[in-house]
């Protein structure tokens, strides 16, 4: 195991709420509670769940894009939540960011050239001379054309524009690679050149991957870990092997058996080996006990009343009062 | 036995500023009754336009059904006056869209929404028809019926609102049930619920149903036969089965090939190099050719038909020449 790259400790993220009256207490919604995970160097973490189970939220305070009420995030062995604003901005370059959408995340007005080499100019690095060859270093580098650089993002497809996207995280030479659902929003064909160059780039840079998906065979294909998170905490995480083969979270399990799979043939009468029911509950009155007994078909008096806690065996964490 | 839909050879023009495109170039299906028909393809591969061409909901213009016939029980739908298809739709064929939250109406309940459309094909009054959507919620698995009948679709969660679609589509038992991307919108864990519903209403009612999915997934879970479609022609039409197991279209091969499965962990995804060429530059040739490894000469100039070469019916010249 070489050393971690990204360290987050008891992460937890409060949103604040109206008060239901005036001067009356005012609510919080817990987004992320106590969530904890290592990044080591050269791997990717895929962190997976349903919509608002938080991973996003999680991914972006870690970063401190979303303000964390507490704990500790290390880069380095440097904890960024403790940083000064100065301190912050400098180690933003070893921090690289995709969105989902490539559609509003690259401004409209700006030739694409512009985009890729804004990075650097907000740091500082290099000269003017330079930084354009860096541009047209990664344009190549990502696939794209050096005669598209003074073109606008509306002239690119979808996949170019993610790219695009993957050029400008790359500007500065960053260690982390913060990617948020980064094919969900492009057709099958074009999701797998995005993921073998993901893949590529992150053997031949060193990079190592902060991936956010609610696609279990993306996350099967990119990432080395796996974290499952259910209504924002993480309820089992597993090396990606490990994880899909021997699942012992229920929740887990349930999603495993969700994802369509070309091995379930309606011709053969398939049957899913576990099926819940229902939708995860509100995170502002979050259940006392484990918050997916409301749809586990394991659940017993236990589970409603007292909150599981992480178990530890090796590199396969569990937070499961019943684990199958 | 003759097929409950047959289209056959269907031309779909639009005006646009580029000219006329044609959007379906002869496309050719059939369902028969009680089974389900899936179509996949990429986004613009005309399976939406299919789709709403059945239901007569193809926008004119700038849209046009330019040639081709649609029979549903063997009435020609491409000539039918407005008012025939009024009929036709709801009570015969239904539509279930993709996104729930703006196929709804914000303004209506949603007991309100299915009863009018009980009412409008059944001698039923307000209150009879209340009741049944009450009993139809209650089927399609939406708990305490009585009290959601009375929530506005803001009220309920995504895949709640996507089972209200399906109450309101199966409501006077149509003997076609269109989905459009039914579960695009939704976490997995909600889109196997969706999926077994559909199966379990497609058992109970005995309709059939077109499933439009880009997911191949998808269509072994749900499908019994499958259409592959790309740039506005069906270019592979078998079995669900032979499709996924033995699919002869470089494209459809492709398709299969380029999904991140769940069940396995392969280092390099198969890649379909380039994008769908924009419709109004196809040219005489084959659609695919430009991103197809086995495309010569006779490929770039005339358009493959829908032959059988031996294992199903399938449009390419390179298997009819046994090139591949």
């Amino acid at each position: 195991m070489t050393a971690p790259l990204l360290e987050v400790r008891d992460l937890t993220v409060r949103f604040a709420l109206p008060r239901p009256r005036p001067f009356g207490p005012r609510p919080y919604l817990e987004a992320v509670r106590s969530v904890s995970f290592t990044l080591a160097k050269g791997r990717a973490l895929g962190i997976v769940g349903e919509s608002g189970s938080g991973k996003t939220t999680t991914a972006m305070s870690a970063i401190r894009l979303a303000p964390a009420a507490s704990g500790q995030v290390l880069m380095n062995g440097t904890d960024l939540l403790a940083l000064d604003e100065d301190a912050m901005r400098r180690q933003r370059k070893d921090i690289g960011l995709i969105f989902q959408d490539p559609y509003s995340s690259l401004n409209p007005r700006a030739r694409v050239a512009d985009i890729v080499r804004e990075p650097l100019d907000l740091m500082n690095i290099g000269t003017p001379a330079t930084r354009m060859d860096r541009v047209r270093t990664l344009f190549t580098r990502v696939g794209l054309r050096e005669d598209q650089l003074n073109l606008f993002p509306h002239q690119f497809s979808g996949g170019q524009r993610q790219r695009i996207s993957i050029a400008r995280a790359l500007t500065t030479n960053p260690q982390l690679l913060v990617c948020d659902e980064p094919v969900s929003a492009l057709d099958v064909a074009i999701q797998a050149q995005i993921l073998n160059l993901l893949g590529h780039l992150k053997t031949e840079l060193g990079l190592s991957y902060l991936f956010i998906s609610h696609d279990l065979g993306v996350v099967r294909h990119v990432c080395d870990d796996v974290a499952v998170m259910y209504l924002g905490k993480i309820v089992e995480s597993a090396p990606v092997e490990r994880l899909f083969t021997q699942p012992q979270h229920p929740y887990t399990q349930a999603l495993l058996s969700a994802a369509p799979s070309l091995k379930r043939r309606k011709s053969q009468g398939y049957a899913r080996a576990m099926q819940i029911t229902g939708d995860p509950p509100s995170p502002i009155n979050p259940p006392q006990g484990c918050a997916f007994a409301g749809r586990c078909p394991k659940a017993q008096s236990r589970c409603r009343s007292e909150r599981p806690e992480m178990k530890v065996a090796g590199d396969h964490k569990i937070a499961c009062h019943f684990p199958a | 036995m003759t097929a409950l839909l047959d289209i056959s050879d269907l031309h779909v023009t639009f005006n646009t500023r580029h000219g006329r495109v044609t959007a379906l170039d002869s496309v050719s299906l059939h369902v028969n009754a009680g089974e389900t028909l899936g179509v996949v393809g990429e986004s613009g591969c005309g399976k939406s336009i299919t789709a709403l061409s059945v239901m007569g909901l193809i926008p004119a213009p700038p849209g046009k059904i330019a040639g081709g016939s649609i029979k549903l029980n063997g009435e020609e739908l491409t000539t039918a006056s407005p008012a025939r298809l009024r009929a036709l739709r709801g009570a015969e064929a239904a539509m279930i869209f993709q996104e729930p939250m703006t196929s709804l109406n914000p303004v209506f309940t949603v007991g309100e929404q299915i009863a009018e459309a009980i009412m409008l094909h059944q001698k039923a009054s307000h209150d009879q028809a209340f009741k049944q959507a009450i009993a139809l919620l209650d089927r399609v698995g939406i708990p305490s019926p009585d009290t959601r009948a009375r929530d506005y679709p803001h009220q309920l969660s995504g895949g709640m609102r996507q089972r209200v679609m399906i109450a309101m589509a199966v409501s006077c038992r149509p003997k076609l049930l269109i989905a459009d991307e039914p579960t695009t919108a939704l976490d997995v864990t909600v889109q196997a619920q969706i999926f077994d519903l559909l199966n379990e209403i497609q058992r109970d009612f005995g309709a059939a149903i077109i499933l439009i999915t880009h997911d191949m997934g998808a269509i072994a879970e749900m499908a019994d036969r499958v259409a592959v479609m790309y740039a506005g022609r069906v270019i592979e039409s078998a079995r669900a089965d032979d499709v996924l197991d033995h699919p002869q279209h470089p494209y459809a091969h492709g398709l299969i090939d380029c999904i991140p499965n769940v069940g396995k962990g392969d280092t390099s995804l198969k890649e379909i190099p380039g994008v769908v060429p924009p419709l109004h530059l196809l040219g005489d040739g084959c659609a695919f050719a430009a991103r197809c490894a086995h495309a010569d000469a006779r490929c770039t100039r005339e358009k493959p038909v829908l032959t059988d070469h031996g294992h199903h019916p399938v449009a390419c010249h390179a298997i009819e020449e046994a090139r591949l």
